[in-house]
This record gives C-alpha cells, structure tokens and sequence, in this order.
C-alpha cells in the first residue's frame, strides 16, 4: 500500500504538534501532510522555534528540506527562504540551528522521520550525490520542457533530478491570469504544496496558500486557471508525462489503460518484449544486477506478480 | 541506496499507529468535503465542456484546437468522484 489521495489538503486549517519521534532536539513542531502507512514515509510541513538547536546527525533515510521563511544556519552558513537541501540516507549533516525561528517543507522519501546524532557519514551513505542549493536567489524560471507541455505561463525551477527513475523536485509558478483548458493525468505519483497563491481545477476547486495534494498515478486534474499567479513546490517519483484529454468522468482504470495502450502503440517491439517474455525482470546493464529473486516486481508467465521464492539451502559436502 | 535498514523502534511504532489514524480521518473529511462540491462541480464542467468547442482544448503548450460536438463525452451512469 501506498500513500493515499490526499487533495485538496490546507495546513493552515490545522495546528503544529511537537515532534516527539526518539532522536529529535526539542523546538521541532510538524504538520502532517501525508505519509505511506506501510514504510512511514511521509511529508511535513515543520517549525523550528526560535532558539533551535540540532546536533551533527543523520537520518535512515533520505530526505529533503525546503525553507519557506525565517532562517536556519548549517554549520557556519545562513540559508534563507528558498533554500533546499537533499539529504542521502546516512549523510551526516552539520549542526543545524535557528536563532530566530523558521518554516519549511521536509519530505523523507522512503522511511519514518528518523534522527541519529553523529558526525560522521554511515558506511553506507552516499555523499556524492548530497545537493544544496538557494533556488531563490541562485536559480532562474525556465519553460517546463515537456512534450506536450503545459500551457504557457507555467514555469519550473528542477531542485533535483534522479537520473534512473526520472523523478524530480521542483518549484513552479504560474503568471497571473494563468488558465489550461485540457484534463491531464500521470503515470506517476505526484505532490505539491502551495507556497503562496490560489490557483483553481476543476475537480477540486481552490486551492490557497498553504494548499497541499499528494495525488497517486491516473488521477485526473484539470482544467486549470490562476487569477494571481502562485509559487510553488512540487514533486513526483517518477517520469512525469502529460496524458491530455478532455473526458471528465474517466477513471483511474480506464486512464491506465489507455497509458497502457499508449506505450504499446509507442514502444511497440519493447511492450511486446515486456508482455511475452516468461521471465520479465529486465536489467539494466548501468546499475547493479539486483537479480536475487523478490527484489523487483517480476512473474514468470503467470501474471502473479505477488510471489514469493524460498531460499535455496546449500548442500553440505 | 534510498533507505538504511534499521529496527524501528516501538515509539516510533506507536507514532506511525497515530499518524495513520489521524489520516483516515483527514481522508474522510475530503471526501465528504469533495462530494458536498458536487453541484459547482457538474457547473464548471459544463463550463468547460462549452469552452472548447468554442476556445479550443489545450494539446500541447499554446496549441489548442476546437472539440467538434459529436467528440463531447457523455457522463457514464456510475457513481462519478473525482477522490479515489
């Protein structure tokens, strides 16, 4: 199971609680904005209080932080509103401290908030691939780069790009007077909280300041109109295609299947591939192997996706 | 790698059991709040509906064209929700 249809969702309508998870300095407060009841994965929004002070520390999994007002101080650098961190699972970060208070988004992507005081990495952490970055100050307003794209007037600033699944985090904006008169829907998960602004869909009415959706794949949205403009965070967790139509009464089901239908009729000889091979468990020769059975969804010719092996017990000589 | 694997420890147990709970509540209270929407809804839908096949349908970016009549959808007999 995975995280629910959480749309809309306005945190301003709820109140911060404190952070009580073991690990977490006093001075954290949090509002849940959704989470995957099976792995604890989850998005907040979060206050640190004036006078915040955390210690060098990791966490299990990775995460990442986004500052919506106020200031924080990482070692010795201020960051302000804008900035982003993406944490690696087992990446030691600096001190952390807030002086005079601030806001942010924090988003743990694949396990339950966790804290761990240390000043060294984990031995399993990945480094190379931590990024920081002010993406108010440092970043600039591009077109999406889509095919097909969204309408005019909607920009993307990419935060963070993961090359295997083609998920990525980014803030986007829409011009005052914005409007997009198509349905779209994705295969991907996807979510987005409202920094400031009010924009309007037609499924879900408004939704303000504070405005928050985590919307699974094939769910349709749209049309869409904003008569101020917005800012905004956004992310999903994988490759984000723009399924347009203009039938409001699909369902999800029907939405996949034409997905389903439209790789086909794209991909034709890789869906045939993927559909008549016994054992579909594909590889690709740029990663790890990952072939010890169970790691990946895979059957063998049966459509029964959820099996399990049985180890094989070695023989003693 | 994503995620280190760890024993979760039985406060953290207990306030993923609560954050759960609240979030069924959270669930509900939109989906109540989504079907009370229903009425603006079928509105702005019929809006729409009109909209392009007068101003067009958005194909991709500043491209649109015009929905012929016989192209509108018609509303299928089940239950229509827009929450899921």
């Amino acid at each position: 199971m995975a995280r629910p249809h959480i749309e809309p969702f306005v945190d301003r309508d709820v109140g911060f609680k404190k952070m009580t998870l073991p690990g977490f300095p006093k001075g954290m407060q949090y509002k849940m904005l959704s989470l995957d009841p099976d792995d604890g994965a989850c998005s907040m929004t979060v206050a640190f209080t004036p006078g915040y002070k955390q210690p060098p520390g990791m966490s299990y999994t990775e995460y990442e932080l986004f500052i919506q007002s106020g200031y924080i101080v990482v070692g010795d650098k201020v960051w302000g509103p804008g900035s982003y961190f993406y944490v690696p699972a087992g990446v030691s970060i600096e001190a952390l401290s807030s002086p005079r208070g601030a806001t942010g988004l924090l988003f743990y992507n694949y396990g339950e908030p966790s804290f761990v005081e240390s000043d060294a990495d984990h031995s399993k952490a990945e480094r190379n691939r931590f990024a920081s970055v002010d993406s108010y100050e440092n970043m600039q307003w591009t077109s999406t780069n889509f095919f097909p794209a969204t309408a005019p007037g909607c920009l993307v600033k990419i935060l963070r790009f993961d090359q295997r699944t083609q998920g990525f985090t980014f803030l986007y904006c829409m011009t005052p007077n914005f409007w997009q008169d198509n349905i779209s829907y994705h295969d991907c998960s996807e979510e987005a909280y409202h920094i400031w602004g009010t924009s309007w869909m037609m499924q879900f009415g408004d939704l303000p300041t504070g405005g928050y959706f985590y919307r699974p794949p094939y769910i349709n949205h749209g049309a869409f109109a904003s008569k101020l403009g917005i800012l905004a965070i956004g992310r999903t967790d994988t490759q984000l295609y723009n399924h347009f139509h203009f039938n409001p009464w699909t369902n999800v089901e029907e939405n996949r299947e034409r997905a389903a239908n439209r790789i086909l009729q794209w991909k034709p000889d890789l869906y045939k591939w993927i559909n008549m091979r016994g054992h579909n468990h594909p590889v690709d020769f740029e990663y790890d192997h990952g072939h010890a059975h169970g790691d990946a969804d895979h059957h063998h010719g049966d459509g029964q996706v959820d099996h399990k092996h049985k180890k094989k017990t070695r023989r003693k000589k | 790698m994503n995620s280190i694997p760890h024993k979760r420890s039985r406060e953290a147990e207990a306030w993923l059991k609560r954050e759960i709970r609240e979030q069924k509540a959270r669930y509900a209270k939109i989906v109540r709040e989504q079907d009370a929407l229903a009425p603006k809804r079928d509105k702005w839908i019929a809006e729409f509906l009109e909209r392009i096949q007068t101003r067009g349908v958005h194909v991709h970016y500043d491209q649109m064209r015009k929905v012929r009549p016989e192209e509108i959808p018609t509303q299928p007999k089940r239950k229509f929700k827009v929450v899921f």
